[in-house]
């Protein structure tokens, strides 16, 4: 039996003996590991930067009461970012799935074009998503543009979705019943969570606070930029990102509300990454040594 | 001389399925139009794709290009050779800047006239020299749908290279590839295969592949996935749909095709099948099997495998279907808790376009737009059903289920509708609303879903000209064209005439009066070009010329069918009768009478008899025409319109139109426009291409 938390174990040794650094979660809620600091700023500009770290995702409208085997409003991604990204770069992922004792042969690997686009990030990519089996266990992709800004190097990034990977390791057909330690399930630490974080983003959550929310957030990160505080900054943009969600998650955004929404945070996001950008060498930016004569 | 082959392999990470086959072809193509533009052409060239490499087998290349003899031109031969024909210092010169003696210089007639020469044979160079030269440019030179960077981000393509073979005639030729040398080996399969392998010839490397489970060539991969699925369908009394499409896509997604058979929980057949299959096949991209009787709870997947040794894709494909039509079924049950009546509240707060307003408020407008088109084409006995499939028609958005498959909108109401009891015409007409999706797409099954997917792409164009977003180049965020085109599809098929213009300008009026952007006038004459677009393509299609189109569509657009069935009608005439002289004489008339229309003629000022003659064959045929337009025998009323071209060829030789004495030459004048107007009302023949 390898538990979820000996999958994340696992991974996090594999990944670490690749170079990598290993962060810890960011700590509000994301809709995805990219929007993390350490993925969506450290992309930019030239410095080699190679991590990973266990990202709990929320999702609200991919609530399900708790009550279906495969969804969740709030998931762990184990993400990876390799910059530049390495010529052998699928095989050493196909590695990482032997660690877990994920033999190739003995399955269908497949990576099916799935190109990867965050409006809310201005960030785009492409690749695939990996899919083992018929389920998708992975994304995978090559980072063109982060914030509006064009990428080069290029960032690989790999996204492991854990609970189905530790589904299909267990053979169980129900997320709860993911073994999460010896000793206890996944339903047992999340399950009832699950319920109320649906409940509360279908039904209950307050549509003008999220609106409010991210309205003020939005005039606060605007205030944190102008004050030269980036990551302040960066952290309310993620605010209102995650509140545009709830929203959707209630209905309450039209088609065309969404663009114009999803532009407001963009236009935040692009602001952080073109702030990130030109305050390199200035905290907490790094400069890859030596200098490039023409860095941006 | 000696001929090898040329073969070419370009490993990379993962082509996407859609980009495959226009890669392969696009290189070919490029490998040969580069040989033979460097005048080495291979005998026969062979192109292979699979999602991780491209190949290009050229067959017998001549190993060096043909020699080429040249010339080189010097000063002109009369400033060359004195009188006595004895070399002056020019040609001295010129012999020795080309090194060569005197007395090989030779006299040549250039478009300088006669010039001293010298002739030079230019040895061809070497095919792998050429290879490695032309080759990496043509590999530059392709185009895809969306290219990538990777690593430093130097390059660009549609993904990243990793490898790359280049043999002429068993050797290397030297080349990079977006930065990768290449070599004499290949790869096998990813996980089945691991060793490099070297490749001596082309028989060798395809065994070789073969060998390392990778099947080259797409169509037999296809072929062996189709022969498959069939069997392991009839193993359990079933057969798969002829879905071509999905073959193909999934023979574009390995190397090596293998099949396993699963099965799903009989109890997701309750749900409707058009959810159960677009489950299997979008979704999971899975063969559903089905029997007589309906569908079976089995499936066929396709795996880039040689086999599942251990049941491990088979239980894991039927836990992941399980899994996705436990979704669905919970959507299901979910959405029937509501009926659709019941959902109309939530398009209130659904917005279908910023500032044209909620689906609430489109779906009053289908309501009353839905009605005037069923008025309009003589089917007031479906007003009923009509109007309440419209009431309807958008209440599936807000169900869980479209929100999570939107492919299945309408599909999902008429599902719905179904189920709640609703008469077949109301639900088929919910369930067809988005017929056609494009072009060769069916179209709505009966009249009401007819009416109601024209009501709809009416709205939706009036609504967005109105506010001026005309689909520019390639952006056409709203499907405007693809909107027009169906409406134009449905109108033609069902016959139904009309003056369409008032359908668009009853829907321009629907809108609130204030909106931004253009005036319901412009909009209109923006409509009008539009539709004319996508009528043009439409009879395109259906096999006329493009000057035969602009004949029929100078006359008028806004009668779709009308147009299509002129159109039609005109070129099936073409093809019996001889337009010819017609066409030059609608031509001079255009010449002598410009746009302008002239009154009626008056028989007491004809004076010549060819004019006479003229008058009295026009006047007989335009009575016969009346009928024959007003009864759309059109073929006929062509017939008719050539058989007056004697009678104006014999006015034209002789009888001078513009005589100096004005009322005649009013009255001829007149009287060609009478022609001109009667006759123009099917097509504007002057418009047709002939021969002078």
């Amino acid at each position: 039996m390898l538990t979820l938390q000996g999958l994340i174990a696992e991974l996090c040794a594999f990944w670490d003996s690749e170079g990598c650094l290993i962060e810890q979660p960011f700590d509000a809620p994301v809709g995805a590991g990219t929007m993390h600091p350490a993925t969506f700023l450290r992309v930019l500009g030239p410095e080699p930067w190679r991590c990973a770290y266990v990202q709990p995702s929320r999702r609200p409208a991919d609530g399900r009461y708790g009550q279906n085997p495969f969804r969740l409003a709030k998931h762990l991604q184990l993400q990876v970012i390799l910059k530049p990204s390495p010529d052998d770069v699928q095989q050493v992922y196909l590695r990482s799935l032997e660690r877990l004792g994920i033999v190739a042969a003995e399955h269908d690997i497949r990576f099916e074009e799935d190109n990867w686009e965050s409006p809310t990030l201005g960030a785009w990519g492409v690749g695939w998503q990996v899919v083992m089996d018929g389920m998708e266990i992975t994304q995978f992709t090559y980072f063109q543009q982060a914030g509006g800004i064009d990428l080069a190097p290029v960032s690989a990034e790999i996204t492991y979705g854990l609970e189905r990977i530790a589904m299909f390791l267990n053979k169980v057909d129900s997320i709860f019943d993911v073994p999460w330690s010896e000793s206890l399930t996944y339903g047992e630490i999340r399950q009832s969570e699950e319920a109320e974080l649906s409940k509360y983003y279908f039904e209950v959550a307050d549509v003008g606070l999220a609106s409010l929310l991210l309205d003020r957030y939005e005039a606060e990160a605007k205030r944190a930029l102008e004050a030269g505080l980036l990551i302040p900054a960066y952290e309310a943009t993620l605010v209102c990102s995650h509140q545009f969600n709830v929203l959707d998650a209630r209905g309450a955004v039209s088609a065309t509300d969404r663009v114009g929404l999803i532009r407001r945070v963009r236009d935040l996001a692009c602001a952080c990454a073109r702030a990130y950008v030109s305050n390199r060498g200035g905290p907490p930016v790094p400069v890859a040594e030596p200098e490039p004569a023409t860095a941006v | 001389m000696k001929r090898d082959d040329f073969l070419f392999e370009i490993r990379t990470e993962e082509i996407p399925a859609g980009e495959l086959e226009g890669a392969r072809q696009d290189l070919a193509r490029g490998v040969a139009e580069a040989l033979s533009a460097e005048r080495l052409t291979a005998e026969e060239i062979e192109s292979y794709a699979t999602p991780r490499r491209l190949v290009v087998w050229a067959r017998s290349v001549p190993d060096r290009q043909p020699d080429r003899e040249i010339e080189v031109l010097g000063p002109p031969a009369a400033s060359a050779f004195d009188a006595s024909g004895k070399p002056t210092r020019a040609a001295e010169g010129f012999a020795r800047a080309q090194k060569v003696d005197v007395s090989d210089l030779a006299i040549v007639e250039s478009a300088r006239g006669r010039t001293v020469a010298v002739r030079r044979t230019v040895p061809g160079r070497a095919t792998v020299d050429v290879l490695a030269e032309v080759v990496p440019r043509v590999v530059g030179a392709l185009t895809f749908r969306k290219t990538m960077r990777w690593g430093k981000g130097e390059r660009s393509f549609v993904r990243p290279v990793r490898g790359v073979l280049a043999l002429f005639g068993g050797r290397v030729v030297p080349m990079e590839i977006m930065g990768v040398r290449a070599g004499d080996s290949t790869t096998g399969h990813r996980v089945l295969s691991e060793a490099e392998m070297p490749v001596t010839a082309p028989a060798d490397y395809f065994q070789k592949l073969r060998g390392a489970y990778v099947e080259p060539d797409g169509e037999a991969r296809r072929a062996a996935i189709l022969d498959s699925a069939r069997r392991l369908a009839a193993q359990v009394g079933g057969r798969i749909d002829a879905d071509a499409d999905l073959a193909a896509v999934l023979a574009d997604l390995v190397e090596w095709p293998g099949l396993v058979r699963g099965t799903f929980d009989a109890k997701y057949l309750e749900l409707p099948e058009e959810i159960t299959t677009t489950v299997m096949r979008v979704h999971q991209k899975f063969l559903p099997v089905r029997s007589s009787d309906g569908l079976l709870p089995h499936f066929i997947a396709v795996m880039d495998n040689a086999a599942d040794r251990r049941g491990f894709i088979a239980k894991g494909s039927e836990w992941v279907l399980n899994a996705r039509l436990a979704d669905a079924r919970f959507f299901f049950r979910e959405d029937s808790r509501e009926t659709l009546e019941s959902r109309l509240r939530e398009l209130e707060r659904l917005s279908f376009q910023e500032r044209l307003g909620s689906y609430a408020a489109k779906t009053a407008r289908l309501e009353e737009l839905s009605a005037a088109i069923a008025e309009a084409v003589g089917r007031g006995d479906i007003l009923h059903d009509v109007r309440t499939a419209a009431h309807l028609s958008k209440a599936d958005l807000t169900s869980r289920m479209v929100r999570e498959f939107t492919d299945l909108q309408g599909v999902v109401g008429g599902i719905y509708a179904r189920a709640e009891g609703f008469p077949e015409p109301v639900w088929k007409a919910i369930y067809d609303q988005y017929r056609p999706q494009g072009q060769g797409d069916d179209l709505p099954r009966d009249a009401a879903g007819a009416v109601l997917s024209l009501a709809d792409r009416f709205d939706t164009l009036a609504g967005l000209f109105r506010l001026g977003m005309l689909p520019t180049g390639s952006k056409d965020p709203y499907g405007l064209r693809r909107a027009a085109a169906g409406a134009v599809a449905i109108a033609v098929s069902r016959k139904w005439r009309l003056d369409w213009s008032e359908i668009a300008q009853k829907a321009l009026s629907l809108y609130p009066a204030d909106l931004p952007g253009l005036s319901t006038d412009r909009a209109l004459a923006e409509l009008e070009a539009f539709f004319a677009e996508r009528l043009r393509n439409h009879i395109e299609r259906a096999g006329s010329s493009y000057d035969e189109i602009s004949a029929v569509v100078n006359v008028g657009v806004w009668d779709f069918a009308d147009t299509a069935e002129r159109a039609a009608a005109l070129t099936e005439a073409r093809r019996r009768l001889d337009f010819r002289s017609l066409v030059l004489a609608f031509k001079r008339i255009r010449n002598i009478l410009g746009d302008r229309a002239h009154g009626e003629p008056s028989p007491e000022l004809y004076r010549e008899e060819a004019e006479r003659a003229l008058a009295g064959d026009f006047l007989q045929a335009k009575g016969l025409l009346e009928g024959l337009v007003a009864d759309r025998r059109y073929p006929e009323a062509l017939e008719t319109i050539a058989s007056i071209a004697p009678s104006l060829d014999r006015f034209f030789v002789d009888v001078l139109v513009n005589c100096p004495e004005e009322d005649l030459r009013k009255n001829r004048h007149a009287l060609l426009s009478a022609i001109r107007k009667e006759f123009t009302k099917l097509a504007d023949f002057s418009e047709i291409v002939v021969e002078k």
